[in-house]
């Protein structure tokens, strides 16, 4: 797979949480090259089916979300600058002299200005930055914006990706498009490959505001199994070695009570056996990730996790190793292929 | 509309003891329906049946109170909050147990900054100087809700519990003036919302309808140095765009956006930062329901004095009814 063709070309797609209908079509297209049968559902959840080759009807569910940060318009004052307030998560700090696009009537550009450093008190520079202090400066004048934005708009980051050295790539929401592309990269590698179990690979929406996708699909797909795939921190300077990992090094797997026991042993094992590079990822409690929700969907799924370590998450200059990527669409589609007929019921441990 | 606010907002009915709220709509909208049940949580859940769509309308009765935790020697009641009750809003006012007792609430005398006002340095003064005394009136585990009025001055509404009992008042009006529709209709008057929109959650599970429109307040920006929001009371029912537990889904919005104009009604879009609502939970469940919401500009929510529009919440029924009736999937 061309991996950089196709992280750039999704993660500049958008598909703010609540607004994902757009991409989420132009996701389906892409999935149904690979596919048995694509649909999307009320939520626009892309749902990609693969028919496995056993004789049970077993089902495990790949889930990657889909949906990203951004934005939503609060109101417009009368010079014509537009106020906002964040959907998802979202520190103020990056988000001085950003450029973004208002999906309005039709799409507007805009900068969130910033004060200049000569112009700054001393006691300003030190402060933080509050979303509800800035505005978004589209060049119209309040008649102008009026005519195509209104209150509840969604707005989205237009940052360009970058190919850096040594096979990293930086981009926005590679958080969590990488991850829809290791989807497409297992159902491309799963094509070569026997596997017994029937595949629903889940692009979901809404997950960076409360994993609200994954609750709808996991009750709807009724999975026997599940992998969640999502970034987990890169190491960067100055935050604690317990909670990042290295780029490079190889996808994270998951381990802790979100996850299930026996299936992340043998998952690793897997790896192991071939020659897969990994890295552990444990997990004490609540991964927030979609596999706290799947877990716990109507009686219970036996739920994996397997991460790619991304740097600078929720900006936009996510940035990850092509490496780990390629690695993680290994290790799952590899995995998915041992799982066979024999496995009756997944007891806990 | 005024005479059913007062008597929806007089009554009682903190979260998890709706009982008297619950009898008081049952009463009201008694042989407007085809069937009304009572739930395991105690939501009443009036059914207009039909061919059409199933269509679920939620309407939270429960509303925010205290609980009596502990009682002193000299009879002083502790309490503990029962949903989102704001220490600053609580001080100097009334609040009434079931059987009637009314309590002053204020704080302990001793406390020199009331930034450090917390409810467990408030309590509640029943008038009596014994703790014998006072448990004869309130027992440890009794709920009381806020006193407030209601009152109608010009096109305004002062009152507790506004917050949802107009929400109420505008279900039980539609019902009321609903005109013929093929489309199956769940009015839902819900409990425990102001705990985590808990009696939805169930409703939404056992009804599974094809669309959920719930009827809520929100907060509003036209007060004197309020925090920037462009809902202003007297300016239409809002359409929620989102808060903190939904994102509405497009189709709704689309739905309660064309039947406002169609009516030709004034509106306007609801970004609520803080706080959830009923649909927040009606959505995820039962596989997923596209749910959206009309919501009532309301001034000062979760204070004795919550402050909306007549005008308002009469459009809100008007456009409840057009969307329940021209909504085909």
């Amino acid at each position: 797979m061309d991996y950089i063709s196709i992280l750039k070309d999704i993660s500049t797609y958008p598909g703010i949480s609540g607004r994902e209908e757009k991409l989420s079509k132009y996701i389906k297209r892409m999935f149904a090259k690979y596919c048995d049968e694509t649909i999307i559902d009320q939520f626009y959840n892309v749902i990609g089916i693969k028919k496995g080759y056993g004789k049970i009807n077993k089902k495990i569910m790949v889930t990657a979300h889909l949906d990203e940060i951004g934005f939503i318009v609060k109101g417009i004052d009368e010079k014509g600058f537009v106020s906002f307030s964040n959907i998802g998560g979202i520190d103020g700090k990056i988000l001085l002299a950003q450029e973004v696009t208002i999906h309005g009537k039709k799409d507007i550009q805009g900068i969130i200005g910033a004060k200049p450093p000569h112009l700054l008190k001393p006691e300003e520079s030190k402060k933080a930055v509050n979303i509800k202090d800035l505005s978004i400066d589209t060049g119209l004048s309040y008649n102008e914006v009026k005519e195509c934005v209104e209150v509840g708009d969604f707005i989205s980051f237009s940052a360009k990706p970058m190919v850096l050295k040594n096979n990293k790539f930086s981009s926005k929401s590679l958080d969590n498009r990488a991850g829809v592309a290791i989807l497409i990269d297992i159902m491309e590698r799963l094509d070569k490959l026997r596997y017994d179990w029937d595949v629903h690979f889940v692009a979901t929406v809404q997950e960076e505001v409360g994993l609200r996708g994954a609750i709808i699909a996991a009750y709807n797909v009724c999975p026997d199994m599940a992998i969640v795939l999502d970034a987990c921190h890169g190491d960067i300077p100055d935050v604690s070695k317990d909670s990042v990992y290295q780029l490079g090094k190889g996808p994270a797997i998951g381990i802790g009570p979100n996850l299930h026991t026996k299936l992340t042993k043998e998952l690793i094992e897997y790896a192991k056996e071939e020659n897969i590079p990994y890295q552990i990822d444990v997990e004490p409690g609540n991964t927030g990730t979609e596999a706290w929700a799947i877990q716990v969907s109507k009686t219970g799924v036996p739920t994996l996790l397997v991460s790619f370590p991304l740097k600078y998450m929720h900006t936009t200059v996510e940035t990850v190793h092509l490496n780990d990527i390629k690695n993680a669409g290994k290790l799952i589609s590899g995995f998915i292929s041992t799982i066979g007929n024999e496995m009756g019921e997944i007891s806990c441990c | 509309m005024f005479d059913l606010l007062k008597k929806l907002t007089q009554t009682t009915g903190v979260s998890g003891n709706e009982e008297e709220i619950r009898n008081v709509i049952k009463e009201e909208i008694k042989g407007k329906v085809d069937q009304i049940t009572v739930d395991t949580l105690g939501n009443l859940i009036a059914v207009k049946k039909g061919n059409g769509k199933k269509i679920m309308v939620a309407a939270h009765m429960d509303e925010i109170g205290v609980m009596a935790t502990f009682i002193d020697d000299n009879g002083f009641v502790r309490f503990s909050s029962i949903g989102g009750v704001n220490q600053y809003n609580s001080i100097g006012q009334k609040v009434r147990f079931n059987n009637g007792t009314i309590g002053a609430l204020h704080y302990e005398q001793k406390l020199d900054d009331l930034k450090n006002l917390k409810l467990s340095k408030m309590y509640i003064d029943i008038g009596v100087d014994s703790k014998e005394e006072a448990l004869k009136l309130v027992g440890i585990g009794d709920v009381a809700c806020f006193v407030g009025d209601c009152v109608k001055q010009g096109n305004i509404i002062i009152s507790k519990a506004l917050d949802d009992r107009s929400g109420c008042a505008v279900v039980i009006d539609a019902i009321n003036n609903m005109p013929k529709t093929e489309n199956e209709i769940y009015y839902v008057f819900t409990v425990q919302e102001e705990l985590g929109l808990r009696g939805a959650k169930t409703a939404a599970y056992q009804i599974k309808p094809d669309l959920a429109i719930a009827v809520d307040v929100t907060l509003t920006g036209d007060t004197p140095n309020s925090h920037l929001m462009e809902v202003k009371c007297g300016k239409g029912p809002a359409i929620k765009i989102k808060d903190r537990s939904i994102i509405c889904h497009p189709k709704v919005k689309k739905l309660l956006e064309n039947s406002a104009k169609k009516i030709n009604i004034p509106y306007q879009y609801e970004v609520l930062e803080a706080g959830g609502s009923d649909p927040g939970a009606i959505h995820i469940s039962a596989g997923g329901v596209p749910s959206g919401a009309i919501s009532i500009p309301c001034r000062y929510v979760h204070s004795p004095v919550e402050t909306a529009c007549l005008t308002d919440i009469e459009n809100a029924v008007k456009l409840l009814i057009e969307s329940l009736c021209s909504f085909s999937g």
